[in-house]
């Protein structure tokens, strides 16, 4: 018969190895990102195609960031898929993101008075990946197609945004990691 | 009047002049101000020290229980508090509550609530009394709940892509370890209880304090040095940055309206 202190004595050692386990992977991933090198950080960047980006990108919005009037955009919906690489396409988007999280995060760390505008390039870098998340929730449910156009140009266009802003960022400082970032993104 | 032996004198006086020394170092080293409610903690165990060892020494059984369960409250209350200050300091990097946040906290308090409710309901420890009974559980449950929130606000701070600073980190460090000690320790009080005598029990209880005292001189040491030096920034950068971080809000209030739909 399975009593409560049965339970009891199964349960909590098995929560308890559970917690362990949970503090040491994410103090050793909080260890890992606060001892990276702004080079250790960037080599992890996936090149893209950038001119293909601000492609997509400066079809919905112009270069000072202002959204596009309807009608304005020359790009076919349909062609969306191609002109990004479909579901991978946005996934290197979404694991540069990350880069660029740890990069604001690095900001954060060593430039507090930077902290406002690293904020921002954190939260953009998280809309596009929820951005990306609602478009891998749509390919299960098999509504991709039509939430792609939607969904996936704007995550682009954020993205060419946040890497513009991140390099006048970088050019304002006279940071000598420019050079690195811009032959990156 | 309660005997005391040679080990529990130790501790108390180790506990009270640890937790004076702790609170010297957070007041010299003017840690008091940006911790307040994390020197209130440790101001309120200088005063329980006192009065629990009083209490034990010249009070009846009734007094030191009545005494002990209504400071633990506000133990309780107060590390919940240190809980707060701590994610205060992790997810308002810049004096508002990360946007990302949302009900994220929210949700892992009542989660963190529910789960410790349950493992303390599974817990029946051996007791001779109801008094004995619910000082075991309380004790069960305030560790678990502690150990959730601060692993929890970890794991988020990680996911979000927040920088911990250096005393917040060691403050949260120093305290989820205790905690998740308490877990283990009280875990063995509910396994074991105290109708076999006192004997094990207040060999664990020892244990337990023994690691809250390695605790207390972390503290000591890591709060009375300076964190790493942050590289200072022009202050026409400050400047571009700030208009910079106008013109990022703006354009992506652009992008985030509807090109004549709805928006997600």
């Amino acid at each position: 018969m399975i009593t409560r202190v049965n339970l009891f004595v199964v349960v909590v050692p098995l929560f308890l190895a559970l917690l362990v386990s949970l503090a040491i992977y994410y103090l050793l991933r909080m260890r890992k990102a606060s001892s990276a090198t702004w080079s250790d950080i960037l080599n992890r960047l996936i090149e893209v195609d950038r001119d293909r980006i601000a492609f997509v990108a400066l079809d919905l919005v112009n270069e000072t960031g202002r959204q596009r009037e309807v009608g304005d955009s020359e790009i076919d919906p349909s062609n969306l898929w191609d002109l990004i690489g479909g579901i991978d396409g946005l996934e290197v988007l979404e694991k540069n993101c990350d880069v660029f999280i740890e990069l604001a995060c690095y900001v954060q760390r060593w430039h507090p008075e930077a902290l406002v505008v690293a904020e921002q390039l954190r939260l953009n870098a998280r809309e596009i990946k929820w951005h990306v998340a609602r478009l891998k929730g749509a390919q299960e449910t098999g509504n991709l197609r039509s939430s792609y156009p939607l969904y996936a140009q704007r995550a682009v266009a954020t993205y060419y945004i946040m890497t513009r802003h991140l390099l006048a960022l970088y050019e304002q400082g006279n940071l000598v990691e420019l050079a690195q970032l811009q032959a990156v993104i | 009047m309660q005997h005391l032996s040679g080990l529990d004198l130790f501790f108390w006086v180790a506990s009270l002049f640890g937790h004076l020394a702790l609170l010297a170092v957070l007041w010299l080293r003017k840690r008091a101000f940006e911790f307040p409610l994390f020197t209130s903690l440790i101001t309120m165990y200088v005063g329980r020290t006192i009065v629990l060892f009083f209490t034990l020494r010249y009070g009846s059984r009734d007094a030191y229980f009545y005494t002990y369960w209504s400071l633990a409250f506000v133990d309780v209350l107060l590390q919940l508090a240190v809980v707060y200050e701590i994610a205060s300091h992790v997810f308002r990097p810049t004096g508002t509550w990360a946007q990302d946040l949302r009900w994220s906290f929210l949700w892992l308090l009542a989660i963190s609530a529910v789960i410790g409710l349950g493992l303390t309901w599974l817990a029946v420890p051996p007791t001779q009394n109801l008094r004995q009974a619910i000082a075991i559980r309380g004790n069960f449950f305030s560790s678990v709940l502690m150990s959730e929130l601060f692993i929890g606000i970890t794991a988020m701070s990680v996911t979000m892509g927040l920088p911990w600073r250096t005393h917040v980190a060691r403050i949260a460090q120093g305290l989820g370890t205790y905690s998740i000690i308490g877990i283990g320790i009280e875990g063995l009080h509910s396994y074991f209880g105290l109708t076999q005598g006192m004997q094990g029990y207040t060999l664990l209880s020892h244990v337990r304090i023994a690691a809250y005292l390695v605790c207390v001189i972390y503290w000591i040491v890591t709060l009375a040095q300076e964190a790493p030096e942050s590289r200072g920034m022009p202050v026409q950068m400050q400047r571009q940055l700030r208009l910079l971080q106008r013109r990022v809000a703006f354009e992506l209030a652009n992008i985030k309206g509807p090109r004549g739909g709805s928006d997600h």
